[in-house]
């Protein structure tokens, strides 16, 4: 269980392990899905890192464009999830 | 009103507004074109286009994610008597120069998405005379945006044939640049024909589109789609690649037929995924590009009984020419699939070393007769003399087969199997990637003395591609460093997940790199938790 800020944890995950540039500057609406920044391996690894990270368990139904567009709209995700542990 | 003739790929969207102006065409993102809206926005695209001086023959680019645009797109310039070249929006900048300036591309049908990346063109000295589509005014190339376009009614008269240029899909090439390949109106024309009857298209029908128009999965879905007067949902780029969107989208479009490759299979029949949904439309699944695991299909086909299932076999060179329904779940443990048998319309050879027919049963390279056979690699005569077969007929007039460098046999009902590639080509997640184009590009780096390219198979069925580099003394670079570099130069889905630093590379009794024993050792490193 961590209590670190998910966005920025984020912005590290995705900019060293999916678009393996360290030094880039992710803005937090960038739609990543889109762009092609997260592919559909780069989102089983990220679920796999926030499963970890966070200590909570995503099921394949939460695992939707809306909760994984943007950075934004994960943190939000975490955020409710380590609030309410089962609730999408 | 007599018939039309159809002999250009874009007049079966004409004659399916002729039929039924209002019968809907394509569905992306809340947005709908009806095959009368389509008819008529291409044709007013391809009067700009020949007013911005588009001839027939011109390569046009299309730099777009998924919209109802990109199909007006490719009509659009088809109508114009031009060819559609469709330009990965994921694709670095660099390699979408080369793609533009190696098939001459003057003209660019584009998003505002695409805005920074048409800037970095811009810095690289790429010309263009005119990007439509941006509504922007902040790129100095002559810009046109979709309003200034103005209606009419009619297509532009051109003399086009069916044997001149549709589109040029570029794919991955062994020498470090990838290469184009040459589609016609009639090679177009034959798929469409070939895909209506063989899946039984028609306008009570709703296709997918799943694949990016760069990727020839898309040809079944527009041409055969627009061949049946069916309707062709869109499926927007996010929600490919999460599976329970991806399910919704199947289900609330009620699509009719699904064409994909494996691994979004194998991710839908996770369980969790399809077992909520209604997906009593979906009748046929088709899938190709890679083999499938049966493991997956097995589970995929007992949560949809009622759905048929077909591996569909081609490469982009010629189409699909070759397929297998799966008659019912596959025992888990079993051989793969077949390719199966090919299509009416198309002939298959395999071939030995020596250009003779193999004895039936017997494995050589698959060689294919089709009309849907591409015309040639764009401007490459080393590969065009290489890529066809000739067998004599008709006193020194030979009937031309495709060699496909995939190897195959064939049992002795007829029925195709696939046994892998003669060269380095692999298929990841569906992509082609030529594995000597990834390590022509690791040498072009100043601090890599030698570099290894190998595909590792992966537990849900499809190839990793991974690497190994000898650096220079003292070099500074690293793993992450050489990833960074390949990723401004190759598509992600071509850029190794590993990549690690030797001292030296294991090599063969005769002094060659032995990619195999790099493999295992790397394999070894990287699962004791060395990702980098």
């Amino acid at each position: 269980m961590s209590e670190r800020d998910p966005r920025q944890a984020l912005r590290e995950f995705i900019s060293h392990e999916l678009l393996m540039d360290e030094t880039a500057a992710l803005d937090d609406e960038r739609e990543l899905l889109l762009d092609g920044t997260i592919d559909s391996l780069g989102a089983t690894r990220l679920v796999g890192y926030i499963e970890r990270t966070w200590g909570i368990e995503i099921p394949p139904q939460h695992v939707t464009v809306e909760n994984f567009r943007t950075i934004a709209t994960m943190a939000g995700y975490v955020e409710r999830r380590m609030v309410d542990g089962s609730e999408s | 009103m007599g018939t039309r003739m159809v002999y250009l790929l874009q007049q079966l969207v004409a004659d399916a507004a002729d039929h039924d102006p209002d019968q809907l065409a394509l569905v992306c993102r809340g947005s709908r074109l009806t095959y009368g809206e389509l008819e008529q926005r291409s044709n007013a695209l391809a009067h700009a286009l020949i007013e911005r001086g588009v001839e027939r023959g011109d390569r046009v680019g299309v730099f777009a994610n998924k919209s109802v645009e990109t199909g007006v797109a490719m009509y659009g310039i088809m109508a114009a008597g031009g060819a559609y070249v469709p330009l990965d929006p994921t694709s670095p900048a660099s390699r979408l120069a080369y793609v533009i300036q190696d098939c001459g591309i003057q003209h660019v049908i584009a998003e505002n998405r695409q805005r920074a990346t048409i800037a970095s063109l811009e810095r690289l000295c790429v010309k263009l005379d005119t990007v439509i589509g941006l509504t922007d005014a902040d790129i100095s190339y002559p810009a046109m945006g979709w309003t200034e376009i103005e209606s009419r009614g009619e297509a532009p008269r051109r003399r086009v044939l069916e044997q001149d240029l549709c589109y040029v899909l570029y794919t991955s090439g062994s020498t470090g640049v990838p290469k184009g390949i040459m589609h016609t109106h009639r090679s177009a024309l034959s798929w469409a024909n070939v895909t209506a009857s063989e899946y039984s298209i028609g306008d009570d029908d709703v296709l997918s589109n799943y694949a990016p128009i760069h990727f020839d999965l898309s040809t079944l879905d527009f041409f055969g789609g627009a061949k049946g007067r069916a309707t062709v949902v869109m499926i927007p780029e996010e929600h490919m690649k999460l599976s329970a969107s991806l399910a919704s989208v199947l289900e609330q479009s009620q699509i009719t037929l699904f064409y994909t490759v494996p691994l979004a299979l194998v991710q839908l029949s996770t369980p969790g995924v399809l077992d909520r949904g209604d997906f009593s439309s979906l009748k046929r699944i088709l899938f190709g590009g890679e083999p499938m695991p049966l493991k997956h299909l097995h589970s995929l086909m007992r949560m949809l009984p009622e759905t048929r299932f077909f591996n569909v076999y081609g490469p982009t060179e010629v189409n699909g020419v070759t397929h297998y329904e799966v008659p019912g779940p596959p025992p888990v443990h079993g051989d793969a699939l077949p390719i199966g048998l090919p299509y009416d319309n198309v002939e298959a050879l395999v071939l030995d070393e020596e250009d003779r027919p193999v004895p039936q049963t017997k494995v050589g390279e698959l060689a294919i007769r089709s009309a849907t056979s591409m015309r040639g690699y764009w401007g490459r005569p080393d590969l065009n003399e290489r890529a066809f077969y000739f067998r004599d007929r008709f006193d020194g007039l030979p009937e031309v087969f495709h060699r496909t460098g995939d190897l195959v046999h064939q049992d002795r009902d007829g029925v195709l199997h696939f046994h892998g590639r003669k060269d380095r080509q692999i298929k990841s997640r569906g992509y082609r990637v030529e594995l000597d184009e990834v390590e022509a590009v690791l040498i072009t780096h100043t601090d890599v003395v030698e570099a290894a390219v190998y595909g590792v198979p992966t537990q849900d069925g499809t190839t990793e591609i991974r690497a190994a580099v000898t650096l220079a003394r003292a070099s500074a670079a690293t793993p992450s460093s050489l990833r960074t570099y390949l990723a401004e130069k190759l598509p992600g889905y071509a850029v190794p997940t590993v990549l690690t630093v030797l001292e030296d590379f294991p090599r063969t009794p005769t002094g060659k790199v032995d990619r195999r024993r790099i493999a295992e050792a790397t394999t070894a490193l990287s699962t004791s938790g060395e990702r980098s």
